[in-house]
Protein backbone atom coordinates (compact mmCIF):
# COMPACT_ATOMS: atom_id res chain seq x y z
CA UNK A 1 0.00 0.00 0.00
CA UNK A 2 1.48 3.10 -0.97
CA UNK A 3 2.54 6.21 1.42
CA UNK A 4 -0.58 8.23 2.84
CA UNK A 5 -0.50 11.82 1.62
CA UNK A 6 -3.29 13.07 3.94
CA UNK A 7 -4.01 11.84 7.33
CA UNK A 8 -7.31 13.23 9.28
CA UNK A 9 -7.96 11.86 12.36
CA UNK A 10 -11.44 12.29 14.06
CA UNK A 11 -11.51 15.93 12.90
CA UNK A 12 -13.90 18.22 13.97
CA UNK A 13 -14.71 21.90 13.13
CA UNK A 14 -17.47 23.91 14.78
CA UNK A 15 -18.51 27.35 14.11
CA UNK A 16 -20.11 29.01 17.22
CA UNK A 17 -22.77 26.45 17.99
CA UNK A 18 -22.90 24.92 14.69
CA UNK A 19 -21.05 21.76 13.76
CA UNK A 20 -19.54 21.55 9.94
CA UNK A 21 -17.86 18.49 10.44
CA UNK A 22 -17.76 15.86 13.09
CA UNK A 23 -15.87 13.23 13.68
CA UNK A 24 -14.15 12.57 10.62
CA UNK A 25 -10.98 10.19 10.03
CA UNK A 26 -10.13 8.94 6.58
CA UNK A 27 -7.15 8.82 4.60
CA UNK A 28 -5.84 9.99 1.03
CA UNK A 29 -2.56 7.89 -0.35
CA UNK A 30 -0.60 8.73 -3.06
CA UNK A 31 -1.40 8.84 -6.49
CA UNK A 32 -4.93 8.02 -5.63
CA UNK A 33 -7.74 10.24 -6.92
CA UNK A 34 -10.35 10.66 -3.75
CA UNK A 35 -13.98 11.98 -4.41
CA UNK A 36 -15.31 13.83 -1.09
CA UNK A 37 -19.32 13.88 -1.98
CA UNK A 38 -22.23 15.00 -0.21
CA UNK A 39 -25.17 16.69 -0.09
CA UNK A 40 -25.19 20.84 0.28
CA UNK A 41 -24.16 21.94 3.53
CA UNK A 42 -22.92 18.20 3.80
CA UNK A 43 -19.71 19.74 5.28
CA UNK A 44 -17.51 19.02 2.44
CA UNK A 45 -15.79 22.12 2.01
CA UNK A 46 -14.92 22.48 5.28
CA UNK A 47 -13.45 19.30 5.15
CA UNK A 48 -11.45 20.33 2.26
CA UNK A 49 -10.11 23.70 3.59
CA UNK A 50 -9.09 22.17 6.83
CA UNK A 51 -6.90 19.72 5.00
CA UNK A 52 -5.67 22.58 2.63
CA UNK A 53 -4.96 24.72 5.99
CA UNK A 54 -7.31 27.81 5.90
CA UNK A 55 -9.09 26.62 8.73
CA UNK A 56 -7.72 25.11 12.22
CA UNK A 57 -9.39 21.83 13.43
CA UNK A 58 -12.04 22.14 16.47
CA UNK A 59 -10.48 18.90 17.68
CA UNK A 60 -8.91 16.09 15.80
CA UNK A 61 -5.54 16.40 13.31
CA UNK A 62 -5.23 16.90 9.97
CA UNK A 63 -1.42 15.54 8.40
CA UNK A 64 -0.52 16.33 4.53
CA UNK A 65 3.10 14.83 3.97
CA UNK A 66 3.18 14.21 7.75
CA UNK A 67 3.23 18.06 8.80
CA UNK A 68 0.52 20.33 9.43
CA UNK A 69 -1.08 21.85 6.76
CA UNK A 70 -0.98 25.39 8.45
CA UNK A 71 2.94 24.79 7.94
CA UNK A 72 1.90 26.40 4.72
CA UNK A 73 6.40 27.27 3.97
CA UNK A 74 6.47 23.32 4.02
CA UNK A 75 3.31 21.95 2.22
CA UNK A 76 1.97 24.40 -0.04
CA UNK A 77 5.27 24.09 -2.57
CA UNK A 78 4.22 20.38 -2.99
CA UNK A 79 0.27 22.07 -3.21
CA UNK A 80 -2.41 23.23 -5.84
CA UNK A 81 -5.45 24.56 -4.79
CA UNK A 82 -8.66 25.33 -6.66
CA UNK A 83 -10.82 26.99 -4.72
CA UNK A 84 -14.83 26.89 -5.07
CA UNK A 85 -14.47 30.87 -5.87
CA UNK A 86 -12.18 32.39 -7.85
CA UNK A 87 -10.65 34.84 -5.01
CA UNK A 88 -8.85 36.76 -7.84
CA UNK A 89 -8.01 40.40 -8.12
CA UNK A 90 -10.05 41.90 -11.19
CA UNK A 91 -7.83 44.61 -11.81
CA UNK A 92 -5.20 42.14 -13.09
CA UNK A 93 -4.93 40.34 -16.22
CA UNK A 94 -4.62 36.92 -16.99
CA UNK A 95 -1.10 36.35 -17.03
CA UNK A 96 -0.29 38.81 -14.31
CA UNK A 97 -2.54 36.64 -11.72
CA UNK A 98 -0.50 33.36 -12.83
CA UNK A 99 2.70 34.59 -12.22
CA UNK A 100 1.82 35.87 -9.14
CA UNK A 101 0.25 33.39 -7.88
CA UNK A 102 2.87 30.76 -9.55
CA UNK A 103 5.77 33.20 -7.63
CA UNK A 104 4.32 32.55 -4.57
CA UNK A 105 3.64 28.46 -5.14
CA UNK A 106 7.46 28.42 -5.05
CA UNK A 107 7.54 26.24 -8.04
CA UNK A 108 8.85 26.73 -11.50
CA UNK A 109 6.62 26.84 -14.36
CA UNK A 110 5.79 28.71 -17.63
CA UNK A 111 2.96 31.26 -17.36
CA UNK A 112 2.54 30.66 -21.19
CA UNK A 113 2.41 26.66 -20.97
CA UNK A 114 -0.23 26.87 -18.40
CA UNK A 115 -2.50 29.42 -19.46
CA UNK A 116 -2.32 26.63 -22.81
CA UNK A 117 -3.04 23.54 -21.34
CA UNK A 118 -6.33 25.69 -19.96
CA UNK A 119 -7.19 27.31 -23.55
CA UNK A 120 -6.48 31.04 -22.19
CA UNK A 121 -3.73 31.89 -24.05
CA UNK A 122 -5.66 34.44 -26.11
CA UNK A 123 -6.94 36.24 -22.84
CA UNK A 124 -3.44 36.49 -21.30
CA UNK A 125 -4.15 40.35 -21.35
CA UNK A 126 -7.37 40.67 -20.57
CA UNK A 127 -8.30 41.95 -16.66
CA UNK A 128 -9.89 39.40 -14.86
CA UNK A 129 -13.12 41.65 -14.61
CA UNK A 130 -13.87 40.82 -17.93
CA UNK A 131 -13.40 36.76 -17.64
CA UNK A 132 -16.69 35.08 -18.32
CA UNK A 133 -17.68 32.63 -15.03
CA UNK A 134 -16.13 29.65 -16.94
CA UNK A 135 -12.86 31.28 -17.66
CA UNK A 136 -12.31 32.35 -13.63
CA UNK A 137 -12.69 28.39 -13.12
CA UNK A 138 -10.20 27.65 -15.67
CA UNK A 139 -7.76 30.18 -14.61
CA UNK A 140 -7.98 28.81 -10.85
CA UNK A 141 -7.39 25.35 -12.05
CA UNK A 142 -4.33 26.79 -14.09
CA UNK A 143 -3.34 28.36 -10.52
CA UNK A 144 -3.93 25.00 -8.92
CA UNK A 145 -1.54 22.81 -11.56
CA UNK A 146 1.20 25.81 -12.24
CA UNK A 147 4.14 23.75 -11.52
CA UNK A 148 3.01 20.13 -11.56
CA UNK A 149 2.04 19.54 -7.79
CA UNK A 150 2.27 16.39 -5.66
CA UNK A 151 -0.93 17.05 -4.39
CA UNK A 152 -4.43 18.97 -5.87
CA UNK A 153 -7.12 20.13 -4.49
CA UNK A 154 -10.13 20.03 -6.77
CA UNK A 155 -13.19 22.05 -5.24
CA UNK A 156 -16.52 21.55 -7.68
CA UNK A 157 -13.24 22.65 -10.16
CA UNK A 158 -16.24 21.68 -12.93
CA UNK A 159 -18.96 23.93 -12.35
CA UNK A 160 -19.84 26.43 -14.97
CA UNK A 161 -17.90 25.16 -17.53
CA UNK A 162 -18.97 23.90 -20.99
CA UNK A 163 -18.83 20.35 -21.76
CA UNK A 164 -15.59 21.35 -24.42
CA UNK A 165 -13.75 23.00 -21.11
CA UNK A 166 -14.69 20.13 -18.84
CA UNK A 167 -13.21 17.26 -21.35
CA UNK A 168 -10.13 19.54 -21.07
CA UNK A 169 -9.80 19.58 -17.57
CA UNK A 170 -9.76 16.44 -16.95
CA UNK A 171 -7.53 15.61 -19.46
CA UNK A 172 -5.32 17.56 -17.70
CA UNK A 173 -5.45 16.09 -14.36
CA UNK A 174 -5.48 12.59 -16.45
CA UNK A 175 -1.97 13.91 -17.00
CA UNK A 176 -1.18 15.10 -13.63
CA UNK A 177 -2.14 11.41 -12.78
CA UNK A 178 0.35 9.96 -14.83
CA UNK A 179 3.12 11.60 -13.51
CA UNK A 180 2.03 10.73 -10.39
CA UNK A 181 -0.35 13.58 -8.53
CA UNK A 182 -2.66 12.72 -5.66
CA UNK A 183 -6.30 14.68 -5.95
CA UNK A 184 -9.02 15.29 -3.87
CA UNK A 185 -11.93 16.39 -5.45
CA UNK A 186 -15.36 17.48 -4.76
CA UNK A 187 -18.02 17.73 -7.20
CA UNK A 188 -22.06 17.53 -7.51
CA UNK A 189 -21.25 15.69 -10.92
CA UNK A 190 -21.47 12.30 -9.73
CA UNK A 191 -20.53 10.92 -13.01
CA UNK A 192 -17.53 12.42 -13.01
CA UNK A 193 -16.38 11.11 -9.36
CA UNK A 194 -18.38 7.50 -10.36
CA UNK A 195 -16.27 7.61 -13.74
CA UNK A 196 -12.42 8.62 -12.11
CA UNK A 197 -12.10 8.26 -8.34
CA UNK A 198 -10.42 5.35 -7.28
CA UNK A 199 -12.11 5.89 -3.66
CA UNK A 200 -15.34 8.25 -2.72
CA UNK A 201 -15.94 9.58 0.74
CA UNK A 202 -19.98 10.07 1.09
CA UNK A 203 -20.42 12.94 3.53
CA UNK A 204 -24.35 14.23 4.93
CA UNK A 205 -25.05 16.19 7.79
CA UNK A 206 -21.43 17.16 8.82
CA UNK A 207 -20.80 13.13 9.04
CA UNK A 208 -18.38 10.82 6.44
CA UNK A 209 -21.27 7.91 6.71
CA UNK A 210 -19.65 5.86 3.53
CA UNK A 211 -16.20 5.52 1.80
CA UNK A 212 -15.34 3.06 -0.45
CA UNK A 213 -14.61 2.65 -4.26
CA UNK A 214 -17.58 2.61 -6.77
CA UNK A 215 -17.69 -0.98 -6.71
CA UNK A 216 -17.79 -1.12 -2.77
CA UNK A 217 -20.31 1.41 -2.29
CA UNK A 218 -22.91 0.14 -4.95
CA UNK A 219 -22.22 -3.32 -4.05
CA UNK A 220 -24.58 -2.62 -0.73
CA UNK A 221 -28.12 -1.47 -2.56
CA UNK A 222 -29.59 -3.91 -5.62
CA UNK A 223 -29.73 -3.40 -8.98
CA UNK A 224 -33.30 -2.72 -10.45
CA UNK A 225 -35.06 -4.15 -13.23
CA UNK A 226 -38.16 -2.23 -14.41
CA UNK A 227 -40.66 -3.24 -17.01
CA UNK A 228 -44.22 -3.08 -17.97
CA UNK A 229 -46.97 -5.78 -18.18
CA UNK A 230 -49.95 -5.45 -20.50
CA UNK A 231 -53.21 -7.61 -19.68
CA UNK A 232 -53.49 -10.92 -17.48
CA UNK A 233 -50.06 -12.60 -16.91
CA UNK A 234 -49.21 -15.45 -14.70
CA UNK A 235 -47.54 -15.06 -11.48
CA UNK A 236 -43.65 -13.61 -11.84
CA UNK A 237 -40.59 -15.68 -11.30
CA UNK A 238 -39.19 -13.02 -9.13
CA UNK A 239 -40.68 -11.00 -5.72
CA UNK A 240 -41.85 -7.72 -7.52
CA UNK A 241 -42.91 -4.06 -6.61
CA UNK A 242 -44.53 -1.38 -8.40
CA UNK A 243 -43.53 2.12 -9.13
CA UNK A 244 -46.05 5.44 -9.14
CA UNK A 245 -46.27 4.95 -12.92
CA UNK A 246 -47.25 1.55 -12.33
CA UNK A 247 -43.96 -0.43 -14.10
CA UNK A 248 -43.09 -2.98 -12.16
CA UNK A 249 -39.56 -3.01 -10.38
CA UNK A 250 -37.55 -6.19 -9.72
CA UNK A 251 -34.83 -5.31 -7.42
CA UNK A 252 -31.61 -7.59 -7.18
CA UNK A 253 -28.25 -8.57 -6.14
CA UNK A 254 -27.40 -10.69 -8.74
CA UNK A 255 -28.57 -9.05 -12.43
CA UNK A 256 -27.50 -11.48 -14.22
CA UNK A 257 -28.90 -14.57 -12.63
CA UNK A 258 -32.30 -13.02 -12.12
CA UNK A 259 -32.42 -11.24 -15.43
CA UNK A 260 -32.19 -14.42 -17.09
CA UNK A 261 -34.87 -16.15 -14.74
CA UNK A 262 -36.86 -13.08 -16.23
CA UNK A 263 -36.28 -13.78 -19.77
CA UNK A 264 -36.96 -16.81 -19.65
CA UNK A 265 -40.25 -16.81 -17.73
CA UNK A 266 -41.74 -14.22 -20.27
CA UNK A 267 -40.37 -16.34 -23.42
CA UNK A 268 -42.19 -19.49 -21.66
CA UNK A 269 -45.54 -17.90 -21.44
CA UNK A 270 -45.18 -15.74 -24.77
CA UNK A 271 -45.33 -12.19 -22.47
CA UNK A 272 -44.22 -9.31 -23.67
CA UNK A 273 -41.68 -6.83 -21.77
CA UNK A 274 -42.66 -3.38 -21.95
CA UNK A 275 -40.35 -0.43 -21.94
CA UNK A 276 -37.53 -3.31 -20.20
CA UNK A 277 -34.36 -1.70 -18.41
CA UNK A 278 -31.86 -3.25 -16.40
CA UNK A 279 -28.53 -1.52 -14.93
CA UNK A 280 -26.13 -1.86 -11.95
CA UNK A 281 -26.79 0.20 -9.25
CA UNK A 282 -25.70 3.71 -9.41
CA UNK A 283 -23.90 5.85 -7.29
CA UNK A 284 -26.80 8.16 -7.63
CA UNK A 285 -28.47 6.20 -5.84
CA UNK A 286 -26.53 5.06 -3.05
CA UNK A 287 -26.67 8.79 -2.62
CA UNK A 288 -29.99 9.24 -2.91
CA UNK A 289 -30.40 6.49 0.36
CA UNK A 290 -27.97 8.20 2.26
CA UNK A 291 -30.03 11.68 2.02
CA UNK A 292 -33.35 10.32 1.94
CA UNK B 1 6.16 39.69 -0.66
CA UNK B 2 7.74 41.78 -3.53
CA UNK B 3 5.88 39.53 -6.04
CA UNK B 4 2.30 41.04 -3.87
CA UNK B 5 3.99 44.33 -3.74
CA UNK B 6 4.58 44.62 -7.49
CA UNK B 7 0.72 43.80 -8.04
CA UNK B 8 -0.75 46.24 -5.52
CA UNK B 9 1.32 48.84 -7.39
CA UNK B 10 -0.15 47.74 -10.40
CA UNK B 11 -3.94 47.62 -9.45
CA UNK B 12 -3.42 51.20 -7.49
CA UNK B 13 -2.48 52.58 -10.96
CA UNK B 14 -5.56 51.25 -12.58
CA UNK B 15 -7.63 51.66 -9.45
CA UNK B 16 -8.76 55.53 -10.59
CA UNK B 17 -10.95 55.71 -6.94
CA UNK B 18 -8.21 54.46 -5.45
CA UNK B 19 -5.41 56.80 -6.97
CA UNK B 20 -7.63 59.74 -6.47
CA UNK B 21 -7.92 59.72 -2.98
CA UNK B 22 -4.42 58.04 -1.99
CA UNK B 23 -2.59 59.83 -4.51
CA UNK B 24 -4.79 63.30 -6.19
CA UNK B 25 -6.96 64.00 -3.29
CA UNK B 26 -3.83 64.62 -0.11
CA UNK B 27 -1.74 66.27 -3.01
CA UNK B 28 -4.17 68.93 -3.45
CA UNK B 29 -4.79 69.62 -0.33
CA UNK B 30 -0.66 69.88 0.67
CA UNK B 31 -0.79 72.13 -2.12
CA UNK B 32 -3.32 74.55 -1.18
CA UNK B 33 -1.38 75.06 2.10
CA UNK B 34 2.04 75.22 0.58
CA UNK B 35 0.46 78.23 -1.64
CA UNK B 36 -0.69 79.64 1.37
CA UNK B 37 1.66 79.16 3.50
CA UNK B 38 1.88 83.14 4.95
CA UNK B 39 -1.79 82.84 6.18
CA UNK B 40 -1.50 79.83 7.73
CA UNK B 41 2.33 80.34 9.50
CA UNK B 42 0.18 83.68 11.06
CA UNK B 43 -2.63 81.26 12.01
CA UNK B 44 -0.15 78.54 13.90
CA UNK B 45 3.26 78.39 12.22
CA UNK B 46 5.28 76.66 9.53
CA UNK B 47 5.39 73.94 11.48
CA UNK B 48 1.51 73.51 11.42
CA UNK B 49 1.78 73.29 7.94
CA UNK B 50 4.03 70.61 8.00
CA UNK B 51 2.21 68.55 10.87
CA UNK B 52 -1.10 69.32 8.82
CA UNK B 53 0.01 67.99 5.17
CA UNK B 54 1.82 64.71 7.53
CA UNK B 55 -1.32 63.55 9.06
CA UNK B 56 -3.17 64.19 5.53
CA UNK B 57 -1.31 62.51 3.52
CA UNK B 58 -1.49 59.81 7.07
CA UNK B 59 -4.67 59.45 6.98
CA UNK B 60 -6.26 59.50 3.34
CA UNK B 61 -3.06 58.30 1.29
CA UNK B 62 -2.27 55.82 3.79
CA UNK B 63 -4.69 54.79 6.20
CA UNK B 64 -7.92 55.16 4.18
CA UNK B 65 -6.50 53.51 1.28
CA UNK B 66 -4.95 50.75 3.44
CA UNK B 67 -8.24 50.06 4.91
CA UNK B 68 -10.08 49.77 1.68
CA UNK B 69 -7.57 47.83 0.07
CA UNK B 70 -7.92 45.43 2.83
CA UNK B 71 -11.76 45.43 2.59
CA UNK B 72 -11.76 44.67 -1.16
CA UNK B 73 -9.03 41.87 -1.10
CA UNK B 74 -10.82 40.30 1.80
CA UNK B 75 -14.13 40.42 -0.10
CA UNK B 76 -13.54 39.07 -3.35
CA UNK B 77 -11.54 36.78 -1.54
CA UNK B 78 -8.26 37.83 -2.71
CA UNK B 79 -6.67 37.54 0.64
CA UNK B 80 -7.69 34.02 0.55
CA UNK B 81 -6.09 33.11 -2.52
CA UNK B 82 -3.11 34.71 -1.55
CA UNK B 83 -2.88 32.02 1.58
CA UNK B 84 -3.74 29.17 -0.86
CA UNK B 85 0.21 29.78 -1.97
CA UNK B 86 3.27 29.39 0.66
CA UNK B 87 3.52 33.07 1.65
CA UNK B 88 3.51 33.47 4.92
CA UNK B 89 0.43 35.68 6.44
CA UNK B 90 3.22 38.74 8.24
CA UNK B 91 4.29 38.77 4.27
CA UNK B 92 0.96 38.76 2.54
CA UNK B 93 0.04 41.84 4.75
CA UNK B 94 3.93 43.58 4.17
CA UNK B 95 3.06 43.17 0.16
CA UNK B 96 -0.24 44.61 0.39
CA UNK B 97 0.88 47.53 2.62
CA UNK B 98 4.26 48.21 0.88
CA UNK B 99 3.28 50.36 -1.95
CA UNK B 100 1.04 52.83 -0.22
CA UNK B 101 3.34 53.35 2.32
CA UNK B 102 6.14 54.19 -0.21
CA UNK B 103 3.73 56.15 -2.21
CA UNK B 104 2.57 58.21 1.03
CA UNK B 105 6.09 58.26 2.21
CA UNK B 106 6.82 59.94 -1.28
CA UNK B 107 4.32 61.81 -1.07
CA UNK B 108 5.22 63.30 2.57
CA UNK B 109 8.80 64.38 1.41
CA UNK B 110 7.96 65.64 -1.49
CA UNK B 111 5.38 68.25 -0.11
CA UNK B 112 7.45 68.64 2.58
CA UNK B 113 11.09 69.46 0.25
CA UNK B 114 8.49 71.66 -1.56
CA UNK B 115 7.16 73.78 2.01
CA UNK B 116 11.15 74.02 2.78
CA UNK B 117 11.79 75.53 -0.64
CA UNK B 118 9.21 78.05 -0.49
CA UNK B 119 9.25 78.74 3.02
CA UNK B 120 12.29 77.82 4.74
CA UNK B 121 14.37 74.94 5.90
CA UNK B 122 13.14 72.45 8.89
CA UNK B 123 14.94 73.40 12.17
CA UNK B 124 15.81 69.58 12.37
CA UNK B 125 15.73 67.09 9.53
CA UNK B 126 16.10 64.25 11.36
CA UNK B 127 13.29 64.90 14.28
CA UNK B 128 11.21 65.62 11.45
CA UNK B 129 11.71 62.23 9.58
CA UNK B 130 11.00 60.58 13.21
CA UNK B 131 7.82 61.91 13.24
CA UNK B 132 7.44 61.23 10.12
CA UNK B 133 8.22 57.11 10.60
CA UNK B 134 6.31 57.43 13.68
CA UNK B 135 3.23 58.65 12.18
CA UNK B 136 2.98 56.10 9.01
CA UNK B 137 3.41 53.34 11.49
CA UNK B 138 0.68 54.55 13.50
CA UNK B 139 -1.34 55.05 10.30
CA UNK B 140 -0.83 51.54 9.32
CA UNK B 141 -1.40 49.83 12.75
CA UNK B 142 -4.83 51.56 12.61
CA UNK B 143 -5.34 50.62 9.27
CA UNK B 144 -5.11 47.30 9.88
CA UNK B 145 -7.44 47.49 13.89
CA UNK B 146 -10.14 49.07 11.10
CA UNK B 147 -9.69 46.72 8.12
CA UNK B 148 -11.21 44.20 10.78
CA UNK B 149 -14.32 45.95 11.58
CA UNK B 150 -14.95 47.00 7.38
CA UNK B 151 -16.99 44.57 5.39
CA UNK B 152 -16.38 46.10 2.09
CA UNK B 153 -14.80 48.78 0.12
CA UNK B 154 -18.13 50.85 0.65
CA UNK B 155 -17.93 50.00 4.33
CA UNK B 156 -14.67 51.43 4.56
CA UNK B 157 -16.11 54.77 3.43
CA UNK B 158 -17.56 55.28 6.72
CA UNK B 159 -15.53 53.32 9.29
CA UNK B 160 -12.56 55.27 8.37
CA UNK B 161 -14.08 58.74 9.12
CA UNK B 162 -13.39 58.25 13.06
CA UNK B 163 -10.10 58.03 12.86
CA UNK B 164 -9.14 60.21 9.48
CA UNK B 165 -10.95 63.23 10.20
CA UNK B 166 -10.34 62.66 13.99
CA UNK B 167 -6.47 63.11 13.36
CA UNK B 168 -6.64 65.85 11.34
CA UNK B 169 -8.80 67.77 13.57
CA UNK B 170 -6.10 66.87 16.35
CA UNK B 171 -3.35 68.07 14.38
CA UNK B 172 -5.61 71.76 13.77
CA UNK B 173 -6.13 71.83 17.26
CA UNK B 174 -2.49 71.33 18.55
CA UNK B 175 -0.63 73.12 15.58
CA UNK B 176 -2.66 75.90 15.97
CA UNK B 177 -2.97 76.28 19.61
CA UNK B 178 0.10 74.88 20.47
CA UNK B 179 0.43 71.92 23.31
CA UNK B 180 0.41 75.01 26.25
CA UNK B 181 -3.04 74.10 27.13
CA UNK B 182 -4.59 70.49 27.94
CA UNK B 183 -1.30 69.18 26.69
CA UNK B 184 -1.15 65.85 28.50
CA UNK B 185 -5.11 65.22 26.64
CA UNK B 186 -3.33 66.57 23.47
CA UNK B 187 -0.60 64.43 23.30
CA UNK B 188 -2.38 61.11 24.35
CA UNK B 189 -4.86 62.03 21.18
CA UNK B 190 -3.40 59.89 17.99
CA UNK B 191 -1.83 62.63 16.31
CA UNK B 192 -1.61 65.03 18.68
CA UNK B 193 1.78 64.35 19.82
CA UNK B 194 2.99 63.41 16.63
CA UNK B 195 2.46 66.85 15.63
CA UNK B 196 3.88 68.47 18.33
CA UNK B 197 7.11 66.49 17.28
CA UNK B 198 6.75 67.91 13.90
CA UNK B 199 6.21 71.83 15.01
CA UNK B 200 9.44 70.79 17.34
CA UNK B 201 11.09 69.81 14.30
CA UNK B 202 10.01 72.99 12.02
CA UNK B 203 9.95 75.36 14.31
CA UNK B 204 13.02 74.73 16.20
CA UNK B 205 13.35 76.12 20.14
CA UNK B 206 12.74 72.67 22.17
CA UNK B 207 15.21 70.71 23.74
CA UNK B 208 15.88 67.48 22.07
CA UNK B 209 15.02 65.30 25.31
CA UNK B 210 11.39 66.93 25.39
CA UNK B 211 10.87 66.17 21.45
CA UNK B 212 12.28 62.48 21.79
CA UNK B 213 9.82 61.74 24.40
CA UNK B 214 6.90 62.74 22.17
CA UNK B 215 7.44 59.96 20.22
CA UNK B 216 5.87 57.44 23.29
CA UNK B 217 2.78 58.29 22.58
CA UNK B 218 2.72 57.77 18.75
CA UNK B 219 4.75 54.22 19.70
CA UNK B 220 1.85 53.40 22.39
CA UNK B 221 -0.93 54.10 19.60
CA UNK B 222 1.33 51.53 17.24
CA UNK B 223 1.50 48.88 19.95
CA UNK B 224 -2.55 49.05 20.72
CA UNK B 225 -3.15 49.69 17.41
CA UNK B 226 -1.40 46.04 16.33
CA UNK B 227 -2.91 44.48 19.33
CA UNK B 228 -6.10 45.32 18.04
CA UNK B 229 -6.02 44.32 14.46
CA UNK B 230 -4.96 40.73 16.21
CA UNK B 231 -8.05 40.28 17.37
CA UNK B 232 -9.83 41.76 14.71
CA UNK B 233 -8.07 41.01 11.47
CA UNK B 234 -10.41 38.63 9.41
CA UNK B 235 -9.24 36.80 6.16
CA UNK B 236 -12.63 35.95 4.32
CA UNK B 237 -15.79 37.73 4.58
CA UNK B 238 -17.70 36.62 7.81
CA UNK B 239 -19.57 33.21 7.31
Amino acid sequence: MSTPVIEVEKLTLRYGGYTAVRDLSLEVRAGELYALLGTNGAGKTSTLETVEGHRTPTSGTVRVFGRSPRDRAAVRPRTGIMLQESGFSPDLTVRESIRLIGALTRRADDAGRVLDIVGLTGKAGTVVAQLSGGEKRRLDFATAVYGNPELIFLDEPTTGLDIQSRDALWESVDRLRENGATIVLTTHYLEEAQQRADRIGLMHQSVLRREGTVGELTRTLPAVIRFRLSGATPALPLPATADSDGAVLVETFELQKDLHVLLGWAQDHAVELGDLSAGPTRLDDVFRTLSS
Amino acid sequence: MLAIARSELIQIFRNRLVLVTSLIMPVAVSAFFIYRHEAFATLGSLGYIAGVVMVTVGAFGLYTSTVTTLASRRQNLFLKRLRSTAASDAGILAGLILPATALAVGQVTAILAVLAAVAGNPADVVLLAAAVTATLAMMIGLALATAGLTNSPEHAQVTTLPVSLGVIAVASWVGISGAGELTLLKRLLPGGAATELVLNAWNGGAALGDSLILLAPTAAWVVVAVALAARLFRWEPRR
